[in-house]
């Protein structure tokens, strides 16, 4: 990581500054008004926390503070020193992961320039950013000695989907951590763990592919960090763009099987899951104004897909799943069920074929979409008039399910041709 | 009279056994070539076959996207192909130098207008090997792009496709072997332009739903832009 993305005032002012306590991360905040609230949130939350601190705040609304004063160190009666800088406009061909991704690099990289204690990034844009957000983030850290603070949002139940079906299950089996959103994409890190990213990632190969997003909680499962969530509240939901669907799925999939690839000498070993410590409350939930979902489109996505991906999935999942998706494929309405055994097997074999590269990589990921679209329509059938903690429970079956079959993962990956139900 | 007839007879004889005899080293040399040939190549295709096992072959090919193959092979095995395939060229190749220990105009001409076709024959087939693989790859982008965006008539697209590409590498490939001539354009021009007229019209007449679920999504945009999206992903 380098700091080759920051403008040279800036990187002038981070020069002159040399060190801070905490550096703050806020991204999506496009438009200057944003980025001026970002800078006093951030002031309120300092002034919140124990020990008085140096903060510098980067933004991605190409505000910064030049010719900044050297700050002088800071006494307990004196005010926090806020300073900013900013992030370069991401790159029109990047999508939105790949800049989400280069953005952490880019903090990152200024959080270790300044030696910064603690390191909060905030990406989704929450309804009303308030210091709390940034608060529950970075005081696990400071206060408590925590390397990373993964958030907790508050959700209806069709919201966070591939997070509830693929993403924290699959974290949770393999690293033994049960996380609610292992990729974020807002956390608070702790000055170690940021170095230890940071020099993980300068260790890998040049145009290696591996995603910051998608390893900093796989990096803080293994060696001596302190892992814990914290409830943000109400998450803003990003407009699903359904003709692109298969584009988002090919870059979170592959970020997470790609990680899962680099650390398949550590994951095996691991049995069970362990809770984390969580602050926060959760907050209250909104209304929900959505319009009820389309379940028999979704099954006919599904149908369709069966119908025509026949031979792309025969290279991928055996014999047994075809059939069972076959079958599958027969049922309408009410009776369609995707169970957890079926789905966690299909995870599992295209995150092998993937680590095989069975296929084109990028055949693979966006193959798995119509059997992603089934899940979705299962899901919906089985919790339409399901209340929270019921689908909170569902979910948690879901997650056994991933950890009851880690033993198959495990085989096929040791002997994939050996191993071939 | 007798003592002529037998004299005839003697060097009608000795000719006839004076060029049998000057036969005989190109035919030594022929078998020779072969047996070398034959050895050389069974010692190959042992090598070639043990390393196509080591590297899984038969399985490897399946997934490059050429599952077909088996079906062409003998025992259903891509490997064994390939070994007897590269045999059948070394002992060929051993062929060709046998009959050019011939000592005669006829198979020497044969022998070089034979080696001057070769590279014509390299490069047809490896256009149609290039062929194969992209008409198989981009047919498979095209299904799964397809299938995703809820197209009925995917499969219809990647088979277009698939032939589209395979026509034009034929063509290149018999174009390059000198193969027909103006008929193969003619004929690829029919082919071709047929596939994309029927491409045209089945995207034409399908895409109706497609342009009318686009509209139906603007639509809904603008008039009830305040209702929520009822899936979220991340």
């Amino acid at each position: 990581m380098d700091l080759d993305a920051i403008s040279q005032p800036d990187l002038e002012q981070i020069e002159r500054i040399g060190g801070a306590d905490l550096v703050i991360g806020i991204l999506g905040s496009e438009r200057e008004h944003e980025g001026s609230t970002a800078i006093a949130l951030t002031r309120d939350v300092l002034a919140k926390l124990s020990k008085p601190l140096r903060a510098m705040v980067v933004c991605s609304n190409g505000i910064h503070s030049p010719a900044a004063p050297r700050p002088e160190l800071v006494g307990d009666d004196q005010p926090p020193v806020v300073l900013s800088c900013s992030l370069p406009a991401p790159d029109p061909g990047d999508t939105a992961q790949r800049s989400i991704s280069n953005a952490y690099r880019t903090i990152f990289a200024v959080g270790g320039k300044l030696g910064a204690r603690a390191c909060g990034v905030i990406t989704s844009r929450s309804p009303g950013l308030t210091p709390q957000w940034i608060y529950r983030l970075v005081q696990p850290v400071l206060d408590l000695g925590f390397d990373l603070v993964a958030p907790c949002y508050t959700r209806q139940k069709m919201e966070g989907l591939l997070n509830r079906s693929v993403l924290a299950p699959l974290h949770r089996a393999l690293y033994g951590q049960k996380l609610q959103n292992p990729m974020g994409p807002d956390f608070g890190l702790s000055g170690k763990l940021l170095q230890k990213i940071l020099v993980q990632d300068a260790a890998r190969r040049p145009g290696s592919d591996r995603s910051v997003l998608a390893s900093i909680a796989s990096t803080a499962a293994f060696g001596d960090f302190q892992v814990c969530e914290a409830h943000l509240g109400v998450r803003a939901q990003h407009h699903t763009d359904w003709e692109n669907l298969s584009s988002l799925l090919a870059e979170v999939l592959g970020a997470a099987f790609l990680e899962m690839e680099g650390r398949a000498a550590q994951w095996q070993s691991i049995r069970g899951a362990k809770p984390l410590p969580a602050f926060g409350q959760p907050g209250p939930l909104p209304e929900d104004t959505a319009i009820p979902v389309d379940i028999n489109g979704i099954i006919e996505s599904f149908q369709l897909g069966t119908k025509n991906l026949q031979d792309v999935w025969g290279l991928i999942l055996p014999p047994t799943t075809l059939l069972e998706l076959r079958r599958l494929s027969r049922l309408t309405g009410d009776r369609f069920r995707l169970s957890d055994h079926l789905w966690v097997r299909i995870v599992y074999d295209f995150a092998l074929g993937h680590h095989l590269r069975i296929i084109s990589r990028d055949h693979l990921l966006r193959s798995i979409t119509p059997l992603y679209l089934g899940w979705i329509a299962s899901y919906a059938l089985e919790t339409q008039t399901a209340a929270l903690p019921e689908v909170d429970s569902r979910i948690e079956r879901l997650s056994k399910a991933y950890e009851d079959n880690k033993s198959y993962l495990v085989s096929r990956w040791r002997w994939p041709d050996r191993f071939n139900p | 009279m007798w003592d002529q007839v037998g004299d005839a007879l003697r060097l009608s004889m000795t000719k006839m056994l004076s060029q049998l005899a000057s036969l005989l080293p190109g035919i030594v040399a022929l078998l020779t070539a072969l047996i070398l040939a034959g050895l050389f190549a069974w010692a190959v295709a042992a090598i070639l076959r043990r390393s196509l096992a080591g590297f899984d072959f038969d399985r490897r090919v399946a997934q490059w996207g050429f599952p077909g193959l088996a079906e062409w092979s003998p025992s259903s095995s891509p490997a064994r192909l390939v070994t007897r395939a590269i045999a059948g060229i070394i002992i060929f190749i051993g062929f060709l130098i046998g009959i050019s220990a011939f000592d005669g105009a006829l198979p020497s001409q044969f022998v070089v207008r034979l080696f001057a076709y070769l590279p014509d024959l390299i490069t047809a087939i490896l256009v149609l090997f290039a062929g194969s693989i992209i008409a198989r790859f981009l047919a498979r982008s095209v299904l799964i792009g397809a299938v995703n965006m809820n197209l009925q008539y995917a499969r219809l697209l990647s088979v277009g496709v698939k032939w589209l590409v395979t026509v034009l590498s034929v063509t290149i490939a018999l174009e390059r072997l000198g193969i027909g001539g103006g008929i193969i354009r003619l004929a690829f021009g029919i082919l071709f332009g047929g596939i994309v007229l029927a491409l045209a019209l089945a995207v034409g007449l399908g895409s109706k739903e497609l342009v009318s679920r686009s509209l139906e999504r603007e639509a809904s945009k603008t008039s009830v832009s305040n209702i929520k999206d009822p899936v979220g992903h991340l």
